[in-house]
């Protein structure tokens, strides 16, 4: 009995005190609802919504979003494992596969730490870089996309398992040149040049060349739920708004469909979707076949193994790896609270970046993958191709983009790149050094924004890069 | 909906939101659960931690030690080898297989903190890269192809490292005989090792303040620091280091060949020496926390114990016990994954602990601290 008095007059202390609280932590969230500028800067912290990571070290890409269930989270590592796996010429007790010929030995090796690749520094290997190569197709319209060269493909693997020839070397010479801002401020610029050497046979002479660096892995799953319909409405393919900026979208082929679908992946957006993203990775990278394209990179030339023990990676395997690049939590903003960030921001939006670096976008459903979906992101990209001008042009088509055409490639995370893979080279094929030498190599659709940077006053072109740094 | 209903249930849902609000409260109360916590966070918020000291001795008396270490037992390796080279014989080869060993304790600690130029300049997967390529390496063997540390540096990281000379030493436990090793094998074994000893040569160059000081780059976080904004950046790397490692030995390192009962996936099989590779592993978050190698230093510790005494001393424990229930699986491992499996599956439990203990308690502390 005493007990129960006890616990009766503890319930009434409670319910009073229950009370108490319910009135202060109105008061606290009316506080908050009354200031929007607070409301706004919570939420843009959050660049990928619910699987936002608050990590700005070294791990910063390679976090599990937090919101996975646990389930998520198992199958989530269970692909992290197949992403790290490194593999070898066949028969091999683990991970054989590989090759003959390729580019690298695991996704890892490319991607460091689910982040950006680079081109080589002097003397050293191609490792998180390469190079795709075709054939002029002066009379096709695009939808076939990049025309094979024979011997080659459309991806020149520079490394083979013993006893196979590579199919080639590149080498990669700069030439220095300088770009100067209105305030007289000396900017270096470095313009890349390519030449395909140790050839394993002859190469036509009219081969094309496209050099792409290793492009970071997180918030993959968001973009691929972003609707098809946000994409092409922000499409202005023959800009009739007459603001200079276009936006195309690309068609590719969806292997799964067996015709063309929207392409969001990739430096010309020419992937449609993730999984055939991964797949093509392990096919056109590693040698490695699955399910979805079965046939070895190889198959038509001399290096080809002829085994016939294709798909060597299993379902499950191209399953759970897809599901670990779908569900990599986003980096969180930084120093949002500082003024020059600020400022920055501003910046960015009346130089008009933002008319292709789109801050915000909402996710739709991604089937099977509820943590992406319905999600407010800021991945400032409109996942949409544009003309980049003569200098960043590779020249080489790739589906229905032109040889001047890149997709709008997001930017959160970008200056974590520092902290998570020990440089800051930017771009396609990571001729930048810096962020400022990004900006100022942008043309094309891209030029009058360059020129508002070029016109800026120093301090407000590092507010702009500070700007950039806190994404 | 008539209003009245409205109004009837509306109420009813008030009262039954109350209801479970005040069983829960009555139930923390009873059980004290919560209390604990509340004051930890409290006393993180108010307290500023001046972590520079501890962001130096990481650095310098725990990173950068074991890197030297490191470089300095790899040279050691390096003379044993060319001993076996220039006289194969037993006593040659178990000297080098011996100092292939100590070679991979500061290795395996180092793994405590795998950020920073051992990743970004590629030295984790050319030091350590699993599984060997023996099809490729018995092509090279075989050929005719010249064997010297650059052809070696030329190669893929899965022919080279620690795990291709533990290869060629050892073979299959520690049975190797020197009258088995070829000449070939002998030169691609200095050849490769000389290699090994250029990396780790390199790693312990990008941490020194006389090279490329990445030694400085964290213990003046958030000061001139180009890479940590801030000393809790630093300090959160500190403790993710810890917890990929308790992670990867916990669900990778013992679990994987354990749940799978495959011997293949064992890490360093041919030397039979996983149980002290997982123990040095576990050592080096036992080094990061107490902020020693050789020297001591202050550490993780000292801030944790300024907090919540409590959690300190519970943690330095767990991480001894998960060093100790280690040290008690049966040698080899890879017998004890299907012969002993309780002895295993304590000591992921034990690895599990710390891991656990690192994720919920420490870094939501460093999360929740304010620093200089």
């Amino acid at each position: 009995m005493m007990v129960e008095t006890v616990k009766s007059n503890y319930i009434s202390y409670v319910l009073f005190f229950i009370a108490l609280l319910c009135t202060l932590i109105a008061a606290c969230d009316s506080s908050d609802l009354t200031d929007p500028a607070k409301m706004e800067v919570s939420d843009k912290k959050f660049s990928g919504g619910e699987t936002t990571v608050f990590d700005a070290t070294s791990h910063a890409f390679s976090t599990p979003a937090p919101n996975l269930s646990a389930d998520g989270l198992a199958k989530h590592l269970e692909g992290d494992v197949e992403f790290e796996a490194v593999f070898v010429t066949v028969p091999a007790e683990v991970n054989p596969g590989l090759g003959p010929v390729y580019n690298n030995i695991s996704c890892i090796n490319c991607h460091a730490r689910d982040g950006r690749g680079r081109a080589p520094t002097s003397g050293e290997k191609l490792t998180s870089m390469l190079f795709r190569v075709s054939l002029p197709n002066p009379n096709g319209d695009g939808t076939q996309g990049p025309v094979p060269v024979p011997g080659f493909g459309t991806q020149l693997n520079n490394r083979a398992i013993f006893g196979v020839p590579p199919e080639g070397t590149v080498t990669i010479n700069y030439t220095e040149g300088e770009f100067m801002t209105s305030d007289g401020v000396k900017v270096h610029l470095r313009t890349p040049s390519y030449k395909i050497e140790n050839a394993y046979q002859p190469l036509p002479d009219d081969v094309e060349i496209s050099p792409r660096v290793a492009p970071v892995v997180f918030g993959l799953g968001l973009l691929e739920a972003v609707p098809e319909a946000t994409i092409l409405a922000l499409a202005d393919e023959d800009d009739q708004d007459g603001d200079g900026i276009s936006g195309k979208p690309n068609y590719v082929w969806d292997v799964q469909k067996n015709g063309l679908s929207l392409g969001r992946f990739g430096w010309k957006a020419n992937q449609p979707t993730l999984i055939q993203q991964v797949a093509s990775a392990y096919h056109d990278d590693m040698g490695i076949t699955t399910s979805l394209l079965p046939r070895e990179s190889s198959d038509g030339q001399p290096q080809y193994d002829g085994r016939g023990d294709d798909p060597e990676l299993s379902d499950e395997i191209l399953d759970v790896v897809t599901f670990y690049v779908q569900t990599l939590a986003v980096p969180a903003r930084r120093g949002l609270d500082d003024p020059i960030v600020q400022h920055g921001e501003e910046l960015f939006e009346s130089a008009g970046c933002s008319g292709c670096h789109i801050p915000t976008l909402e996710t739709g459903t991604l089937s099977d993958v509820p943590e992406v979906s319905n999600q407010t992101i800021h991945p400032y990209t409109d996942l949409l191709l544009h003309d980049m001008g003569p200098g960043l042009a590779d020249n080489r088509p790739d589906f229905l983009a032109s040889g001047s055409e890149w997709r709008t490639p997001p930017l959160w995370g970008i200056g974590l790149v520092k902290v998570v893979n020990g440089h800051t080279n930017f771009l396609h094929d990571g001729r930048a050094r810096g962020l400022l030498e990004a900006v100022l190599w942008h043309g094309g659709e891209a030029e009058q924004s360059r020129d508002a940077v070029q016109g800026m006053s120093a301090s407000d072109r590092n507010a702009l890069i500070a700007f950039l740094e806190s994404l | 909906m008539r209003f009245n209903q409205y109004l009837t249930k509306l109420f009813c849902r008030t009262l039954s939101a109350l209801l479970v609000l005040s069983i829960g409260l009555i139930g923390c109360s009873l059980t004290g659960c919560g209390s604990d916590d509340d004051d930890v966070t409290t006393a993180a918020e108010e307290s500023v931690f001046d972590a520079s000291t501890t962001l130096n001795d990481f650095a310098n008396k725990v990173v950068l030690a074991t890197y030297t270490d490191l470089d300095n037992k790899a040279g050691e390796l390096l003379g044993a080898v060319q001993a076996l080279n220039a006289a194969p014989n037993q006593a040659h080869l178990e000297l080098a297989q011996a100092a292939w060993k100590a070679a991979r304790t500061p290795w395996e600690q180092s793994e405590a903190f795998l950020f920073g130029p051992v990743d970004t300049q590629g030295l984790d997967p050319a030091l350590d890269s699993w599984p060997v390529n023996r099809v490729d390496l018995d092509g090279v063997l075989n050929s005719g192809q010249g064997l010297t540390e650059a052809s070696i540096d030329a190669l893929e990281d899965t022919l080279k490292g620690f795990h291709t000379i533990e290869y060629l030493l050892f073979r299959d436990g520690d049975q190797r005989k020197a009258e088995d090793i070829t000449p070939r094998e002998l030169e691609y074994l200095t050849a490769t090792t000389e290699n090994l000893k250029a990396k780790t040569a390199q790693l312990r160059r990008a941490w020194e303040a006389s090279g490329e000081n990445y030694a400085g780059e964290v213990a003046n976080a958030g000061d001139t620091s180009t890479i940590y904004q801030s000393q809790k950046d630093a300090m959160q790397e500190m403790v993710n280091g810890m917890i990929v490692i308790a992670d990867e030995v916990a669900n990778g390192k013992i679990s994987d060949p354990f749940n799978e009962s495959d011997t293949t996936l064992v890490e360093s099989q041919f030397s039979f020496n996983s149980i002290s590779d997982f123990q040095d592993n576990i050592r080096g978050i036992q080094n990061v926390y107490m902020g020693k190698f050789m020297a001591d230093g202050q550490g993780l510790n000292e801030f944790v114990n300024g907090v919540d005494p409590n959690l300190d001393a519970r943690f330095q424990t767990e991480v001894q016990t998960a060093i100790d229930t280690i040290g008690a699986i049966p040698d080899p491992f890879r017998d004890s994954i299907t012969a002993q499996r309780a002895a295993v599956q304590a000591a992921i439990d034990a690895v599990s602990t710390v891991q656990q203990t690192l994720e919920n308690d420490i870094l939501k502390l460093v999360l929740d601290s304010n620093f200089e």
